[in-house]
Formats: C-alpha cells, sequence, structure tokens
C-alpha cells in the first residue's frame, strides 16, 4: 500500500508550480524597486511605506474589511436559522434542503452575478444594497452547509437529557445546541469572511464599480498602471490579513473543544 | 457578459468552422501556401474583444494554408502586460498611444510595404492622423478610427440640453443617477480635461487638480455607474440616460435602440486610431505582413467594420457602409467627427499615467467611505 504514497508526487509538482513559485515571487516583487533586471536586484520598502502612508489605502483597505463583515454577519443571522431548520426536518427532507443549497453553485458565480445584474436592474436600490444582496447570495450556502453540518453531528439523546434535568427550549438551545454548534459557525466564517476580503468582482458588477475594493487596486496596479511591485506588495498585505484571520478563525475554533474536553 | 458569452460562442463556431469545410471554401479563390512563400504557416494575433468580422480568420487561413493563434484583450494596458511577461505575437492591434509607447522601446519592426498592395484603400484623414504616432508610417497600418463621446436617450434627455453643456452634463444633478462613466482613467480625465478647456495631454499640475476635482464632484454628486464594455448591452437595453461611449460602439447601440442618440462634445474630444502592428519578436514575419494586407481589403475591411460597428479605414469601404443603403447609413456614431480644432489623439507619457491612476483611484475611493 505504500505505493501510493507516490501519488501525490503530481500534486507537489502542481503545488510548486502554481502556488509556492508565483507566491516567492510576489514577495521579490513587493520588496524590489520597479525596473529591475532578471539579474539584479535592488530592495525596497519602499511599496509598503506608500501604502500606508497615502490615505486612499487603508481607506480601501477598511472598506473591504467592512463589506467582508457585514456580509459574514448576515450570512449567520441568515444561515443559522436556516440550518437550524434544516437539521429538525425528516433525514429525506434534509437531503432535499441541502440540494436545494448546493443547485446554484453549480453555475458558474459569474454568470450567477449577471443574472443577478439583470434581476436587480427592475427595483430601486441603492448600490451598496445590491452589493449585498449579491455578497449574501453568493456566500450564504458555505454558512449553511458548514452550521447544518455541525448541527446533525449533535447526539439527539444529549437534546433528551438536557429536557430530562428540566431545561426548557431555550436553555436547551443556548446551554447545549449552540455551544455545540459554534465550530460549524467559525468554519463557516472562514469560508465567507476570507473570501469575501478579496472578493471584486460581485461589489464591481452590482455596485456599478462605486466599491473600490483592495481586490481591485491589484487588479488595477497589475494591469492598469502596470506597476507590479506596489500591485505585489498590496497582494502581500492582503495575505497576511488573511492569515492572521485564519489564526483567529483557528483559536476561535479550538476553545469550544477545549471546554468540551474539560 | 453578453459579449464574452458572444465571443466564446464565436470561437466554437468557429472552430467547428474550420474542422468542417477546409477544402469547399477555396473554389475560385487562388490559394496559396504559406509555408512554401513564408516558411512558416502559423501566426499569432492578438487583437481587442469584438474586433473581427465573422468568416475573415478562416478566410484567410483557407486563402493562405495557414492557421491563425487569434487572442483577444480588453485594454491596452492588459496588451503591453502580456507583452512584458513575454509573450509572443505576429500581429498586434493597439490604440495611437501604445503603438507610439511600443516604438519608443523599440519593440515594433518595421511594416513590409512592399507586401501591402492594399495600403492606397487607406482613408487620407486617417493616414493624417496616423502620422502622430508613426510619423514616418514604417511601422503600422490603420484598422478601425472613432472618437469618444456621449450616447443619450433623446426621450429623456433634450438634445439642446446635452449639445450646449457637453461633458458638463454629467455634473448636472437633473441626471444624477442616470448615467454610465467609463471606467478607465485615460478616457476619465480626457473628459475632465476638456470640459474645463484644457488639453487632454496636460502636464500642468494645476490643471491636473482641477480635473482630479472635477471628477470627484462627478463621483460624489451623479452616482454614476462605472463600467466597461457592460455599457453596449446596457445602453442597447436603454438601462440609464447618458453614457461615455467609443463611437464603434455607440454606432452599434444606435442600430439597436432607436431612442438613442449620439453627441461629440463641443468642447473637444479624443479622437483616435487603433492600428496593426508587427512585434520586433515575431516568429512570422512574411505571413505577418500578408495578414495585415488581406485585412485592409475590401471584404475583410467591410466584413470587419459591418459586422462591429467601428468606422472603416477603408475609404470605399466607409462610404459604402454610411452612403445610401449601406448598414450605418444615417448612423452620426459610424461617421466621427473629423478635423475639428479641439479634438486630439492621446499621447504616452508613463509618469502622467501613474499620477493620473493614482488620482483616479482616489476618485473612487472618495464614493461609499
Amino acid at each position: 500500500m505504500k505505493g501510493f504514497n507516490r501519488l501525490i508526487y503530481p500534486y507537489i509538482v502542481w503545488a510548486i508550480i502554481m502556488i509556492i513559485l508565483p507566491m516567492l515571487m510576489i514577495v521579490l516583487y513587493a520588496f524590489t524597486v520597479k525596473g529591475n533586471d532578471v539579474l539584479t536586484f535592488q530592495f525596497t520598502l519602499e511599496n509598503f511605506v506608500r501604502f500606508f502612508k497615502d490615505p486612499i489605502f487603508p481607506g480601501v483597505l477598511w472598506r473591504s474589511l467592512k463589506v467582508a463583515f457585514i456580509t459574514t454577519a448576515i450570512c449567520i443571522l441568515l444561515g443559522y436559522p436556516c440550518a437550524y431548520i434544516f437539521a429538525k426536518m425528516k433525514p429525506n427532507n434534509q437531503a432535499v434542503m441541502v440540494l436545494l443549497v448546493t443547485l446554484p453553485m453549480w453555475i458558474n458565480v459569474l454568470v450567477r452575478t449577471y443574472a443577478w445584474r439583470g434581476l436587480l436592474s427592475y427595483v430601486e436600490l441603492s448600490s451598496e444594497v445590491r452589493v449585498y444582496v449579491g455578497m449574501v447570495y453568493n456566500f450564504l450556502p458555505f454558512m449553511i452547509l458548514q452550521v447544518y453540518t455541525a448541527l446533525s453531528k449533535i447526539d439527539p439523546a444529549l437534546i433528551t437529557a438536557a429536557h430530562d434535568l428540566g431545561a426548557n427550549d431555550t436553555n436547551t438551545f443556548l446551554k447545549v445546541i449552540l455551544p455545540l454548534s459554534l465550530s460549524g459557525v467559525v468554519s463557516g466564517i472562514t469560508l465567507v469572511f476570507l473570501p469575501a476580503v478579496s472578493s471584486f468582482f460581485i461589489p464591481k458588477f452590482l455596485g456599478g464599480g462605486q466599491y473600490l475594493l483592495i481586490g481591485n487596486l491589484i487588479e488595477d496596479y497589475f494591469i492598469q498602471t502596470g506597476d507590479w511591485n506596489f500591485g505585489s506588495a498590496i497582494s502581500l498585505i492582503m495575505a497576511i490579513i488573511i492569515l492572521i484571520s485564519m489564526y483567529i478563525m483557528r483559536k476561535l475554533d479550538r476553545e469550544p473543544k477545549e471546554a468540551e474536553v474539560n | 457578459m453578453n459579449k464574452i458569452l458572444r465571443s466564446l460562442l464565436a470561437s466554437v463556431l468557429l472552430l467547428a468552422a474550420c474542422g468542417g469545410n477546409k477544402p469547399a471554401a477555396t473554389e475560385n479563390v487562388d490559394v496559396k501556401d504559406a509555408k512554401e512563400l513564408y516558411g512558416c504557416n502559423v501566426i499569432n494575433v492578438y487583437n481587442a474583444g469584438e474586433y473581427i468580422g465573422e468568416n475573415v480568420l478562416s478566410d484567410f487561413e483557407n486563402l493562405y494554408t495557414a492557421k491563425v493563434n487569434y487572442e483577444t484583450f480588453e485594454s491596452n494596458e492588459m496588451l503591453y502586460t502580456k507583452l512584458l511577461g513575454g509573450s509572443s505575437y505576429d500581429v498586434l492591434v493597439p490604440s495611437d498611444y501604445t503603438i507610439e509607447r511600443l516604438l519608443q522601446e523599440n519593440m515594433l519592426q518595421k511594416i513590409d510595404k512592399a507586401a501591402i498592395t492594399n495600403i492606397g484603400n487607406l482613408n487620407p484623414d486617417v493616414v493624417e492622423m496616423q502620422k502622430v504616432f508613426d510619423p514616418t508610417l514604417e511601422y503600422s497600418v490603420p484598422y478601425f478610427w472613432g472618437t469618444v463621446g456621449l450616447v443619450y436617450n433623446k426621450n429623456n434627455v433634450d438634445p439642446k440640453v446635452i449639445e450646449e453643456q457637453g461633458w458638463d452634463i454629467l455634473l448636472n444633478t437633473d441626471y444624477a443617477g442616470k448615467i454610465f462613466f467609463y471606467d478607465s482613467q485615460r478616457d476619465a480625465f480626457m473628459i475632465a480635461f476638456k470640459a474645463l478647456g484644457f488639453s487632454m495631454n496636460t502636464d500642468n499640475e494645476n490643471e491636473i487638480l482641477a480635473a482630479t476635482n472635477w471628477l470627484k464632484k462627478m463621483a460624489t454628486t451623479m452616482d454614476p455607474a462605472f463600467v466597461t464594455d457592460e455599457v453596449i448591452d446596457a445602453m442597447a437595453n436603454g438601462e440609464k440616460d447618458i453614457a461615455i461611449m467609443y463611437s464603434g460602439d455607440a454606432a452599434y447601440v444606435l442600430s439597436e435602440n432607436e431612442d438613442m442618440a449620439w453627441i461629440e462634445p463641443s468642447q473637444g474630444t479624443n479622437v483616435w486610431v487603433d492600428a496593426m502592428v508587427i512585434p520586433a519578436n515575431a516568429t512570422c514575419p512574411g505571413l505577418a505582413n500578408a495578414f495585415i494586407n488581406y485585412i485592409t481589403d475590401y471584404d475583410a475591411s467591410y466584413a470587419n467594420s459591418e459586422e462591429v460597428g467601428y468606422t472603416s479605414v477603408h475609404k470605399e469601404v466607409f462610404e459604402e457602409l454610411s452612403g445610401a443603403g449601406g448598414t450605418y447609413e444615417g448612423n452620426p456614431a459610424y461617421m466621427p467627427r473629423v478635423g475639428y480644432e479641439k479634438d486630439e489623439v492621446f499621447h504616452h507619457n508613463e509618469i502622467l499615467k501613474q499620477e493620473l491612476g493614482h488620482n483616479w483611484n482616489q476618485v473612487k475611493n472618495s464614493i461609499n467611505n
């Protein structure tokens, strides 16, 4: 059976060429000045200084975080009750509901966003509302599925036990179900918040291009302005933010489990 | 999106067509063998999206027993970035200012004028404009030309008002929430400079500041939708009342929706020429020259211009399409303004580009804070 381990080699090669190498190049570009030769590099921190000195960029960063944060909050508010209702249904109906949630994801996000653009053109909405409609629509399934999985893994005996010990429905939910489902919420947040910070397509198309987000800036510096070094610096800052967020998420995820053991 | 879908569909159909009837289309044409003539039979062509007629490529392939690898770009900047990345092409179709830049950086080779037997077909007005970016006329052959202007809905915008205000209608709050603004720093600053009576190629700091403030005022008071190519279908559907558009796209919109009208503001605008060039590192320049000549022929020029709505540089094709019975008869956007003193050709300026790019982000950053 050990021979199967070798099957991982193609993936390693793939990862090196498609993930590691480009990331190293971004780091290299971010710390060098423009117009470098292939062989001589001139290192600098100028790109990062520029980012934090210019009032545009922290503003853009703040806007990106805000859009991602609000999207995630709405996804939790809508997704949790949804998942809760699903988890209480008969198994057959659960399967149908999960299918209905997954179904739109079979279609490419680009196509779906264009469809929303057409739909929303019939109603008078501010560009802000349009953006959030599109963002929540796109990310909600990830939240529902994560929470639903956590909820359906809860042993029904625990709920019966809570009732037997005199807890009413509210207390059972707050003290048993909610804590046990938090890991689902946390992984839901990971799947919604992180891609939402870097999303730029949905805000661009539904918000009439009025939302200058960090993803738009990166695109702009690579393609329009042609300043790859500065674009790389922004990408690197973005990557660091995502890493920090992931670290926080993992900590949050671990805590309830430790409590469980205790 | 429709554009993307359409071009996808077109390429699928094209593939199907290539596979299906290779020898069939060669009945009474003198088929040439590219391999024998030029030593190679494959060229890589890089053109703007939605910029070519239906059978133009497959007819060329059949005529020369050759293969054309056809790729499209969204903007000149994207083309330049791709070239920097080391991609190799035989024919490019950039705009005037990008050709100027490629020439400055020695990235182009001379066109073989002996091979371009159709050069006499070109509209002399366009050749005059070509001299602005290619003074010796040795490096490029025009493809399409046009201007930038405003498309508006005649039912909702008084033609007299828009004629009188020109670009300043983009600051008229009667139309707040009803405008599409083109999301490109180059076009945005061109409009602001012209509205303020400056040259669009200015590098005067005070004028740049005034233009930036003009754009900020527009962005914060007019609730504009910033768009690029999607504006074409949106205006054809009449989604908003006023849009900044390229003349060729406007010609298409006007032919689709009769409520729409076209105006080139009296404050002046950008006149542009897109032209075919051969990069210095082209692998099959012989066939590239043959391709350029083929495109400059009547039939291919006609097919291209009729299909996409951009103004032909071929004088007879232009007369045919805009004249009595032509597809674009009476369509003002197909007949861009020529020789107006306030109209200018855009020049490449790297430092200015960086500065205006930054200012344009500042403008967009001033909304939704």
